[in-house]
């Protein structure tokens, strides 16, 4: 049993996806009933997993390649994290796409490399090894493509060049840091760290840099980000997908392996490489603001906010002390909620009012009261005020920052926080302060693509309010810290 | 799982009870007459002050863990806070128009209502920053509510300063809570004061404090926000709003060190310079801006010299807010009434300048109390300016003509009176039981000359600026030294290209390699390849 | 042993039979033949696995009297990857090879090269005589031209007239080279060779094989006849051309470095021979960056793709002895060739469906077809996968191994080559790619049946299935290696 978990979990959507490509466009209810139904089953695998886990259980399912090439899925509690959010967020992800796609074309196609981006997400997570991860890794890079291209305009058909463009080196990029260092030590295992005694200081440094640039190209890190914003062509619900669970996640968690599971917090702090990593990820965060300030396009202000708010996690993981630790795995799913939430809202406003650009918001709150209440609530969630998520985030970050020894990232913090409320309090005025335009119109009757958008911003009120209690994230993020991080 | 709500309920309900009222105008059908609900917000809060603020309520899985327990002094603040928000919320509920605006209003009202109280019961630093977040974010809405250009204009200065002002705040907590690994405000408090980085800590505590208690030169948003809110709004900034400020600096600053310094040089600086910048202020509601300045100047410099300041905060709290409250009273009357309206704003004035025999005089008298002289002095002095800028805001007051039609006179009055009456005599009933100091000691002859030369100066001084007024200014003082904003300020829209993108004359160059391939296939040198291959690895072998 | 003769002898027979058999019949047992060689190869392979090494003295006479057949993991590996391809192409030319689809004379023509060019194939993977190998390779050769000459127009012809000087200059140096060591040892086979006493012309006798050898695997810089070449072959035909032809003398360099005359590997011998497969890499891979021909594209890609496989040399080869790594990069370096054989088959045979339903291989053309048939463009998808090599296909496998070994020796320059050839792969696939999935284009084509669009696909998923179960092909290959590449201490 322990086994066949984590195969089952990767099945759902594997096999979800392996039927939905092969079904004729016409018939919708049978592919939405299969998607949905793998959501579903997925997410009641991953519930039972975590009752498991939160009792010290742990799966592991393992499929030897090559010598040296080991396939191996391990559900442990920082796993199930991510296992966990992307499960809830596919399954809220799917009821959007089925309401959003409505009777439009290509949808089997979508909804297959859908689930097959979700199944490389979980496989990511579930990674027990180095190379199971760049396996997923790998396997997301090219499922989400035709993903971004899926509208296969001119605006697409760039984006999904340019995520090639960055993607495929920074493949590379960790292919190579992969293969130095498991030429040195072997296959690496997340479980027991790895000996780097073969290798002296400046390699580890180059690997470490590397790993770095193969994983901060999905973290969309600076200057490695310049497709996040292109990729906002795509149709809504990837968009969703893309900037809370699949891609920067991805990335983001790639950074947390690395540092936590292959070098070490302790040689990563010998190595001298964590502050220049934090500092990059600060950079990443102040400019990806800045950036966002500046964007008259609701997606594009979004997407830059993506990249602004993921490398919070980098930062956190950079910082390399359990607090800023918990701060970075928390805001692992606390920054999923809260951009899937503003995510599924911009594609709302865009399809129902057909709002693309920031001066249509003007009076939409009147109009489209459930989805701008969303909406507000993901926005602050994002400035971090209390008692939304990112509140919480926040505050574990910069007291990790402390603890760290690095004060000024409070200085971070706080720019970070000043300039997203430059830039999404405007939006906000905007929607409840400022007077419709004469001929504007939009409503939201349409209640099962408001439903997740519904979830998710009360879930990213929920466990920002309720941190503290024994179901939160927060607490989970603690429970993986005690568990495995802490000396 | 722990119990949801441990200890004593009723702190709890002290919060819950606004925060439930403000879900009234969530719902459409009662969104118009949500308003109505306001003067029964505070209530609760008010009964649990008169009672002493007992018990403590924790809920540990709420946010990181929430504790509520009155503050030191709490109770003074609860009570005092929770009068100004029941007086103002009466008057709102009487003259606010019906409709969707004032029903986001009454929302946004209970919310920072019960921010407001929060601040003088959270127990742990987490919550105290959520009340106070709340209340500085959600009064926004109170500055903008009439939606007018100056509205929006005061609203933006506004909400630029109270994100700033939290941002610093949340960072000069976790550094406290960091060093002091704890989350208990003592804890933090103590920590501030010898952690290596305390001193940075505390700078951003006195900032973001100093934001919304009004301190010089952070104050520039008070005068702005308060002639354009509307009267109820403006009685709460005022009257409450601006305490969650100050109780900061008493929970969190050290006593003694340098601090206090600054605090008595801000703070006289500001209870002169803003008294006195008040009278070149047109509008009433902006003088009264300047005064609450100028009186939280001179809290904020008792706080510096190490006063308790509860009693004078208590007082100056209940009469501003009740100033603020005549202000809509008097629009609302003629003649008689008017002439009424006026006399008890100038009781209320005179008792804030100190007239002996009022609560004002009686708040003065005990703040002074073991003043080092020159201080005492400075004190003394600012009563001048007080009659002053009072005096000018009473003049203004009594020309101002603007009027609103069919607003209920009598209620108005009443409920204003009431928390003016307050201002005036609860002092006397709490004067045992905030001092030590014998109920005469106001009342000595000293004293009483100490409180009246200034009013008589000022009162003289103030009779020739009525002739000569001194120019007008627009509010917002300092603000206006600033460099024009920067507005339309762009970066240069360069985003990372991909590594290796389609270069045409890349491309071009490849293209023209063709060539290479065309000359390796002809025979000559193909057949020169094959041999020179031969020739090399022939002598490359052994 | 009787499937390693059956190996060997069933194609020939067939070839036979076809030239000799009325057409009506040829068809039904041109099925048989391919069947059954298919069961022969996969019948070796089992028996390889289970009992190690085949081998078979013909006529009872062991070397050096007889001449010896063997099936190593290596050859048993290789006689697997062409019954599989055979059996793709087989399949899919059933339906392009007739009369009417590519005129009488192609229709006639390849059904008995194609199984003369399997024979020739399997004979060169199972000798273990260096004669032998010649005949196999010159009869290979003679197959291929042939094969590039059918289709009958002008370039093709002229194509295949360089090919055929090209080739048979190679052979011409090969045989020279066989001559020498003839001359010097008195025998011909791989293992006496191996036991020899050194002698004088032995360096000079490898360095005529090895280049002639390379002029048959169009190694850069003697490539340039493989593009036309293999651009104007019927797609069945180049299908065949370019996932088997190049293999097959790249088996006998494999067998002349690491099992004949290992001892012969000097440093900068192995160097050369890496520096040239690197120059292929990256050649190759900015030539098909430029093209506008989609077979042209697939070509200069093998042109690049066969690089890879001499990186072996530097990596495994050598007199120095057997490296921790050198196992590692000999088996990444096959997994190089049987996964560019399954994935290079799969990709021109989506060529030639592409070809025959937009009536073009310019990328202008194939725009949009990504809707009409969307199985192959997946199957080139997949394809392109393995070729870009991305796990979990085998080319990952391939070049995983290769690039650990590179860095555990050192020579860490070979995985930045391999690194810039993945990315550019990327590139150059990525126009093709970008045409078939336009949005607009499509309309009006000939679709063709799912059947048929069926062939690419599953030689496309066997090249990444061998990937994902990469640890019992990786262990089958281990079977009979040669001890120059053996995993040292």
């Amino acid at each position: 049993m322990s086994a066949l978990l984590p195969v089952l979990i990767l099945a759902t959507s594997l096999i979800t996806a392996a039927i939905t490509f092969f079904l004729p466009e016409a018939s919708r209810v049978l592919r939405n009933a299969l998607n949905l139904g793998g959501a579903v089953l997925k997410l009641g695998l991953i519930v039972a997993m975590l009752v498991a886990v939160a009792g010290g259980a742990v799966y592991e399912a393992s499929l030897p390649l090559a010598p040296g090439l080991v396939l191996l899925l391990r559900v442990d509690a920082i796993a199930l994290l991510f296992v966990s959010l992307s499960g809830t967020l596919w399954l809220l992800t799917t009821v959007y796409a089925i309401a959003y796609f409505g009777t439009k074309a290509h949808q089997s196609r979508f909804f297959g490399f859908f689930s097959l981006c979700v199944a490389a997400t979980t496989g990511l997570a579930m990674s027990g090894s180095l190379i199971s991860f760049f396996l997923f890794f790998e396997l997301l890079t090219l499922s989400t493509w035709p993903l971004v291209a899926h509208k296969q305009d001119g605006a697409s058909l760039r984006a999904a060049r340019s995520y090639l463009l960055f993607a495929l080196p920074g493949s590379a990029a960790l292919l190579w840091a992969i293969i130095w260092l498991e030429s040195a030590t072997g296959p690496v295992l997340f479980t027991e760290p790895p000996d780097l005694s073969g290798l002296d200081p400046w390699e580890l440094r180059a690997i470490f840099a590397l790993f770095i640039l193969g994983v901060g190209v999905k973290a969309a890190l600076v200057p490695l980000h310049g497709w996040l914003p292109a990729a906002m062509a795509a149709p809504a619900p990837v968009s969703a997908l893309l900037h809370a669970v699949a891609v920067v996640k991805a990335g983001a968690f790639g950074v947390i392996r690395v540092i936590y599971d292959v070098f070490g917090p302790q040689t990563v702090a010998a190595l001298g490489v964590g502050v220049p990593l934090a500092a990059l990820a600060s950079l990443t965060i102040v400019w990806g603001s800045i950036r966002a300030l500046q964007q008259d396009e609701i997606k594009k202000r979004l997407a830059f906010s993506t990249v602004s708010q993921v490398s919070y996690i980098v930062l956190g993981a950079a910082l390399a002390g359990p607090y800023a630790m918990i701060g970075a795995l928390v805001h692992l799913v606390h920054q999923g909620l809260m951009k899937i939430t503003l995510f599924f809202c911009a594609g709302i406003y865009d399809e129902r009012a057909g709002v693309k650009r920031i001066e249509g918001l003007n009076g939409l709150g009147a109009r489209m009261p459930w989805t701008s209440a969303c909406f507000s609530l993901g926005a602050l969630g994002m400035i971090g005020l209390p008692p939304m998520a990112g509140f919480v985030s926040k505050v574990y970050l910069g007291l990790g920052a402390l603890e760290a020894g690095a004060p000024w990232v409070l200085g971070v913090l706080a720019a970070s926080t000043l300039l997203n409320a430059a830039y999404f309090l405007p939006l906000l005025y905007r929607l409840w302060f400022l007077p419709a335009a004469g001929d504007a119109t939009g409503d939201e009757r349409a209640p099962v693509l408001v439903a997740p958008a519904v979830v998710t911003a009360a879930a990213s009120l929920g466990v920002g309010a309720l941190a503290a209690s024994a179901v939160s994230p927060l607490r989970w993020a603690e429970l993986i810290i005690t568990r495995g991080y802490l000396p | 799982m722990s119990a949801i709500i441990t200890g004593s309920p009723w702190p709890f309900l002290v919060l819950a009870w606004p925060l439930l009222l403000g879900l009234v105008p969530l719902v459409p059908a009662w969104r118009a007459l949500a308003v109505r609900v306001l003067p029964l917000a505070p209530l609760p809060a008010l009964g649990f002050a008169v009672l002493g603020a007992p018990g403590t309520t924790g809920m540990p899985d709420l946010l990181l863990g929430v504790e509520l327990a009155a503050v030191p002094g709490g109770a003074l603040f609860l009570g005092m806070t929770a009068a100004v928000w029941t007086a103002a919320g009466w008057q709102a509920a009487l003259t606010l128009e019906r409709g969707v605006r004032s029903g986001i209003l009454a929302g946004f009202w209970c919310v920072t209502l019960a921010g407001n109280l929060g601040v003088f019961l959270a127990a742990d630093v987490v919550t105290f920053y959520v009340a106070f977040a709340a209340v500085s974010l959600c009064a926004w809405v109170l500055v903008v509510h009439e939606r007018t250009e100056a509205a929006l204009a005061a609203g933006r200065v506004y909400i630029v300063l109270a994100v700033l002002g939290e941002a610093a705040l949340l960072a000069g907590l976790l550094i406290g809570a960091q060093a002091g690994d704890s989350l208990q405000i003592p804890a933090v408090r103590e920590a501030l004061s010898d952690a290596p980085l305390g001193g940075i800590g505390l700078a951003l505590l006195v900032t973001g404090f100093g934001i919304k208690a009004g301190m010089v030169p952070l104050h520039v948003w008070l005068p702005l926000a308060h002639p354009v809110a509307p009267v109820p709004g403006s009685a709460v900034l005022s009257g409450a709003i601006v305490n969650a400020g100050l109780i900061g600096m008493l929970l969190f600053l050290p006593p003694g060190g340098g601090w206090g310094g600054l605090l008595v040089g801000l703070g006289f600086a500001g209870a002169f310079g803003a008294a006195l910048w008040g009278l070149t202020q047109a509008n009433p509601k902006a003088v009264l801006a300047y005064s609450t300045v100028s009186q939280m100047g001179l809290i904020l410099a008792l706080v510096g010299a190490g006063q308790s300041v509860a009693f004078y905060a208590l007082h100056h709290g209940l009469a501003k807010g009740a100033l603020f409250l005549l202000v809509g009273v008097a629009m609302a009357a003629t003649g008689r009434r008017r002439a009424a309206t006026l006399a008890l704003a100038g009781l209320i004035a005179l008792s804030v300048a100190g007239l002996p025999l009022t609560g004002g005089g009686l708040a003065k008298a005990a703040a002074k109390s073991g003043l080092a002289p020159a201080l005492a002095l400075a004190v003394t002095l600012s009563g001048v300016t007080t009659t002053l800028v009072l005096g000018w805001f009473l003049w203004l007051l009594a020309r101002d003509d603007k009027r609103a039609q069919g607003q209920p006179w009598g209620a108005l009055i009443a409920g204003a009176g009431a928390l003016g009456l307050a201002a005036v005599l609860v002092p006397w009933a709490l004067w045992s039981g905030a001092t030590d100091l014998p109920v005469g000691y106001a009342l000595r002859s000293g004293a009483v000359v100490e409180a009246l030369w200034p009013m008589l100066l000022g009162l003289g001084v103030l009779a020739v600026l009525c002739r000569r007024p001194v120019p007008t200014q627009p509010p917002g003082d300092l603000l206006h030294l600033l460099p024009a904003r920067a507005v339309g300020w762009r970066l240069p829209d360069i985003e990372p290209t991909p590594p290796f993108g389609a270069r045409r004359g890349g491309l071009r160059l490849l293209v023209r390699a063709a060539r290479i391939d065309a000359v390796l296939s002809r025979w000559p040198m193909a057949g020169a390849l094959l041999v020179a291959g031969v020739v090399a690895f022939a002598l490359l072998l052994p | 042993m009787s499937a390693l003769l059956a190996c060997l002898v069933l194609p020939l027979l067939g070839a036979l039979a076809a030239v000799a058999l009325p057409r009506r019949a040829v068809a039904a047992v041109l099925a048989g033949v391919v069947a059954l060689t298919l069961v022969a190869a996969v019948g070796l392979a089992v028996a390889v696995h289970s009992g190690g090494v085949v081998r078979l003295a013909l006529g009872g006479w062991s070397p050096p009297l007889g001449i010896a057949l063997a099936a190593d993991g290596l050859g048993a590996a290789f006689v697997l990857l062409t019954a599989l391809v055979m059996a793709g192409v087989a399949a899919a030319a059933r339906d392009e090879m007739t009369p009417q689809g590519a005129g009488p004379r192609a229709a006639f023509g390849f059904w008995p090269l194609m199984l003369l060019l399997w024979g020739a194939l399997n004979a060169v993977f199972l000798s273990r005589d260096l004669f032998n190998l010649y005949v196999g390779i010159e009869l290979l050769t003679l197959a291929a031209v042939a094969l590039v000459a059918i289709g009958g127009r002008a370039e093709a012809i002229a194509a295949a007239m360089r090919y055929l000087i090209f080739a048979l200059a190679g052979s011409l140096l090969y045989l020279a080279g066989v001559v020498l060591i003839y001359g010097a040892h008195g025998t011909l086979d791989i293992d006496l060779v191996a036991a020899r006493d050194a002698a004088a012309p032995d360096g000079l006798a490898l360095a005529l094989m090895t280049a002639g050898l390379l002029v048959k695997t169009a190694l850069f810089p003697f490539h340039v006849w493989l593009p036309p070449a293999h651009a104007s072959a019927p797609a069945p035909a180049s299908a065949l051309l370019s996932a088997l032809v190049p293999k097959a003398s790249f088996v006998i360099l494999l067998r002349l470095w690491f099992e004949a005359m290992p001892d012969l590997g000097t440093d900068r011998a192995l160097l050369l021979l890496g520096v040239l497969g690197a120059a292929a890499i990256l050649w190759g891979s900015l030539r098909a960056l430029v093209q506008a021909r989609l077979k042209l594209i697939v070509a200069y890609s093998t042109v690049a793709q066969l690089g890879y496989l001499f990186l072996v040399f530097p990596l495994a080869g050598g007199a120095a002895g057997a490296q921790p790594w050198t196992a590692g990069a000999w088996t990444g370096a096959i997994f190089q060739a049987l996964s560019h054989g399954l994935a290079k088959a799969a990709m021109f045979l989506a060529a030639g469906l592409f070809m025959a339903a937009a009536g073009s291989d310019r990328l202008g053309a194939l725009r949009g077809l990504a809707r009409v048939m969307p199985m192959t463009a997946f199957a080139f998808a997949l394809a392109s996968v393995t070729l870009i090599s991305l796990p979990p296909s085998g080319g990952f496998t391939a070049k995983y191994l290769l690039m650990t070994s590179s860095f555990a020796a050192g020579q860490w320059i070979w995985a930045l080559v391999m690194t810039l050839g993945g990315l550019l792969t990327a590139g150059y696939l990525y126009r093709p790619m970008a045409a078939l999935f336009a949005r607009e284009g499509g309309e009006g084509v000939q679709t063709v049946a799912r059947a048929r669009q069926a062939v690419p696909l599953v030689l496309a998923g066997l090249a990444i299935l061998l990937g994902i179960l990469s640890a019992a092909p990786f262990d089958f290959l281990q079977i009979g290696r040669p001890e120059a590449a053996e995993e040292g201490p």
